[in-house]
């Protein structure tokens, strides 16, 4: 389709800029565990010994093996996840929002082309787009932790790691574009998203103070597959898998009624 | 003057929101003191038994940890990473969007310099960030006197409350420098939002530089744990700022100046 | 066939009237134009025909189908230049036009043709960015990919904003040769002259609201004719006092203006016994015509 072709096209250059922006951000992230290997055995068994509100003060997620490099890694995993989620959020409201704030609209629209189908094109280009990012993350931290790592292989749990980062940028995908389609006038569709994400990213580190505030999870998919459960477990929560799949099918439904029924903000 | 009222009206509605999430946050995160310092007692014993090379690592002093400074230190952060998104938002948005807009024209062609557009916009921008943080000042001590029970050092406080001003203008400045030299900014927040929390991730990793990092990013400039040691901020990185501001912010007069402004031909 | 045909059609945004209860019809294969002041919506009007905003109640077709339904298949045979062009600024001319090119069903090889036919009498640049366009230019493109397709159906809004003259001509000539081969044009404009060049009918519409639809000859022809006459002597102000269809007289002492409708031959052979040192007889313009109704 051409509208999809095109929106590849003209995303390559972002794409390839939060790539290396991630890749920069896990090299650095290692090379920091690497001068840490030293020190790191004795402190974890203090470290665990704190209280989890003191744990979370410290910015460490409780219960993870530091010495490790898997464990540094789901350190690390927290702010990937932060790139990628900001990446999701802008990319979805922007690849929706962009012919009306671009105005180009009356010359898109008025071809002979449904507009459900200009959006399954955009859809589908940005889920490509995050697959990229998810695929280059994850290439590039099996390969810098596999050189820093004295232990155990860590392949495994940066996969599934990886796997629980995809659904979260399909959340924040389907979130900025379901924002951009129900806007009326969707220029300001990438704040407000990006509000929502901080919000969300705020208080999941709300809930890392206040253990008591476990049930307020469902509210942050930052909650949804965090380093130390997905870890620690082994998988990925089913419930939380459902719950994801859940919040994007109806975000992606939201944005085809929405977008296919109102008028364009021309 | 009408560019400075009018430049306030337009952000009214976004600086509402912006005072409001600061207080918010300050607010939820701070009532989560006392539950804090429930723990105090048993981390305190902890603390104490072990030996002083290790507590060094943790960088931790036991005493400044457990008051009402110490646990406003690490929440601090959070703060920060909003309030600068505000100002970013501001810097790299207040004077692009004319262009978005295509009102350059309309400006430019009244009986007014260059110069003097940007200068009232930067002064209404300015405006509205020391409002912010008066608002926000008020809120921060109200709240903290309220979870602590009036015990706790205010000066120290204020001032370290006084460092979110601090960056935001350090942010800003960024962001008005970006909006002068990036071609064409369609939406201000993909340009704002990767810029700050680019510098935050870089704080947070505290990298490879060590304690180098501290120049590469606004977040760090300003120690709230030097604060509450030494009852005043490091002028050396105020110096920097300064300096900083003031050769970014004529760049971005003359880069302005220079540039071509085109809208429809 | 009627090849728009519209139903009381109505469009409200929010409270505020758009337009309110269009019915019109436009044949197929003609020149119709679409005049009104600003915001009576003329605009408003097209984009709802062409899917761009949906109506708040009203129905319209376009070759019989509706517009809502069929909205993608009508839109085949559809070229749409709009007011205000707005292009992506990464590409080059010709990368627009054939991204353009590749919604229709059209044979690619034709319509390649087309665009290098148009391009040529349009003098345009295919290897330029749009960026670097003048907004005439940028209009430019605009006539291009409207008419690289060759649709049946020419929607035009204010196309001659930012058109050198010489351009002008040639874009008329191009609707003239398409309208010759069958295509229909609608056509919205403030430029009087142009409407009245180049329009089989005209729907004047105000306020939302379709004043009056009109054959151009016929408004034209109802109307008055100015009269403009030097004469020798002053001429007295009774020699007009029994002709019927007599408006606006003035009488000065070298002259005489006065506009009349009605038989030619009453009113000339009545100012033949006149000394006439010259006499100057016009239509009136469209724009007298309309600014009467832009008031």
């Amino acid at each position: 389709m051409n509208v999809f072709i095109r929106e590849l096209k003209v995303n390559r250059y972002p794409l390839l800029a939060w790539s290396v922006g991630v890749v920069l951000l896990i090299y650095s992230g290692m090379l920091k565990f690497a001068g840490y290997q030293s020190s790191g055995q004795s402190i974890n068994q203090i470290l665990d010994q704190l209280p989890k509100s003191v744990q979370a003060i410290l910015g460490l997620n409780v219960g993870i093996d530091l010495s490790s490099a898997k464990g540094f890694y789901a350190i690390l995993f927290f702010y990937i996840i932060l790139v990628a989620t900001i990446h999701s959020s802008l990319l979805g409201a922007g690849i929706i929002s962009k012919e009306e704030r671009d105005r180009t609209s009356e010359f898109l629209f008025v071809k002979p082309i449904p507009r459900a189908k200009v959006l399954t094109a955009k859809l589908l280009a940005a889920f490509c787009n995050i697959l990229v990012l998810n695929l280059v993350t994850l290439v590039s931290s099996v390969c810098l932790v596999a050189i820093y790592n004295k232990g155990a292989s860590a392949t495994h749990d940066i996969i599934l790691l990886m796997a629980g980062m995809f659904f979260l940028q399909l959340i924040f995908l389907s979130l900025g574009a379901a924002i951009a389609g129900i806007s009326i006038k969707p220029k300001g569709s990438a704040s407000i998203a990006s509000a929502i994400l901080l919000f969300t990213f705020l208080l999941s580190i709300f809930i890392d103070f206040y253990s008591k505030l476990e049930n307020l999870k469902y509210l942050t998919p930052f909650k949804y597959f965090d380093a130390k459960s997905v870890l620690t477990s082994g998988k990925l929560d089913p419930f939380y898998l459902v719950l994801s799949a859940i919040i994007a099918v109806v975000l992606v439904a939201t944005t085809y009624l929405f977008y296919t029924k109102r008028d364009l903000d021309v | 003057m009408n560019i400075f009222w009018h430049e306030l009206k337009q952000y009214r509605r976004s600086t509402i929101v912006w005072v409001l999430s600061l207080c918010f946050i300050v607010l939820f995160f701070l009532s989560l003191f006392p539950v804090f310092s429930k723990d105090v007692e048993t981390v305190r014993k902890i603390f104490e038994s072990y030996p002083v090379a290790v507590r060094d690592a943790l960088n931790v002093q036991i005493d400044i940890f457990f008051t009402l400074n110490g646990f406003y230190l690490f929440i601090f952060t959070y703060i920060l990473l909003t309030g600068s998104i505000q100002a970013a938002n501001l810097g790299v948005g207040i004077i692009s969007k004319e262009a978005a807009g295509k009102t350059f024209d309309f400006l430019l062609t009244k009986p007014i310099t260059r110069t003097q557009l940007i200068t009232r916009k930067i002064a209404a921008a300015l405006t509205l960030l020391i409002v912010t943080n008066i608002v926000y000042l008020a809120a921060a001590v109200f709240t903290a006197n309220t979870v602590s029970h009036g015990d706790f050092e205010m000066n120290i406080f204020i001032l370290i409350s006084l460092t979110l001003i601090l960056v935001q203008l350090m942010f800003f400045t960024i962001g008005l420098f970006l909006s002068a030299v990036l071609p064409k900014i369609k939406s201000v927040v993909t340009v704002s939002l990767p810029l700050v929390f680019a510098f935050f991730i870089i704080g947070m990793l505290d990298s490879i530089f060590g304690n180098k990092v501290r120049y590469l990013t606004p977040f760090k400039f300003y120690d709230p744990a030097y604060i509450i040691k030494n009852g005043t901020i490091e002028f050396k990185f105020l110096l920097i700022e300064a300096i900083f501001i003031v050769i970014v912010t004529v760049a971005v007069y003359y880069l302005f100046n220079k540039k071509d402004i085109s809208a429809a031909d | 066939m009627n090849v728009i045909e519209t139903k009381k059609l109505t469009k409200y945004y929010g409270n505020a009237r758009g337009i309110i209860d269009v019915t019109m019809s436009i044949e197929e294969g003609e020149i119709f134009g679409f005049i009104g002041p600003n915001g009576a919506g003329k605009s408003t009007t097209i984009r709802t025909l062409l899917g761009l905003i949906y109506p708040t109640s009203g129905s319209a077709t376009i070759f019989g189908k509706d517009i809502i339904e069929a909205g993608p298949e009508i839109r085949q045979e559809i070229g749409y230049l709009p007011s205000e062009v707005f292009y992506y600024d990464d590409m080059k001319v010709i990368d627009l036009l054939n991204y353009s090119a590749s919604f229709y069903k059209k044979n690619p090889q034709v319509i390649n043709k087309r665009i290098g036919e148009l391009a040529d009498l349009l003098d345009l640049e295919l290897r330029k960015k749009i960026d670097d366009l003048s907004y005439g230019n940028k209009k430019k493109v605009g006539i291009v990919q409207g008419l690289l397709h060759k649709p049946k159906l020419i929607i035009l809004d204010e196309p001659t904003g930012g058109l050198d003259p010489l351009i002008q001509q040639k874009f008329f000539s191009l609707l003239k040769e398409e309208n010759e081969k069958g295509a229909s044009v609608l056509f919205s404009s403030h430029i009087l002259s142009e409407v009245q060049r180049l329009c089989d009918r005209v729907a004047i519409i105000k306020e939302g609201k379709i004043i009056r639809v009109q054959k151009i000859s016929e408004l034209l022809e109802n109307n008055y004719k100015r009269f403009k006459l030097d004469t020798a002597t002053k001429v007295d102000k009774k020699f007009f006092a029994n002709i019927k269809g007599i408006k606006d007289l003035s009488i000065s002492d070298r002259s005489v203006n006065f506009l009349y409708r009605g038989q030619i031959n009453d009113i000339t052979q009545k100012i033949a016994n006149l000394d006439l040192n010259n006499i100057l007889i016009e239509d009136p313009n469209l724009e007298e015509i309309f600014l009467h109704y832009y008031q």
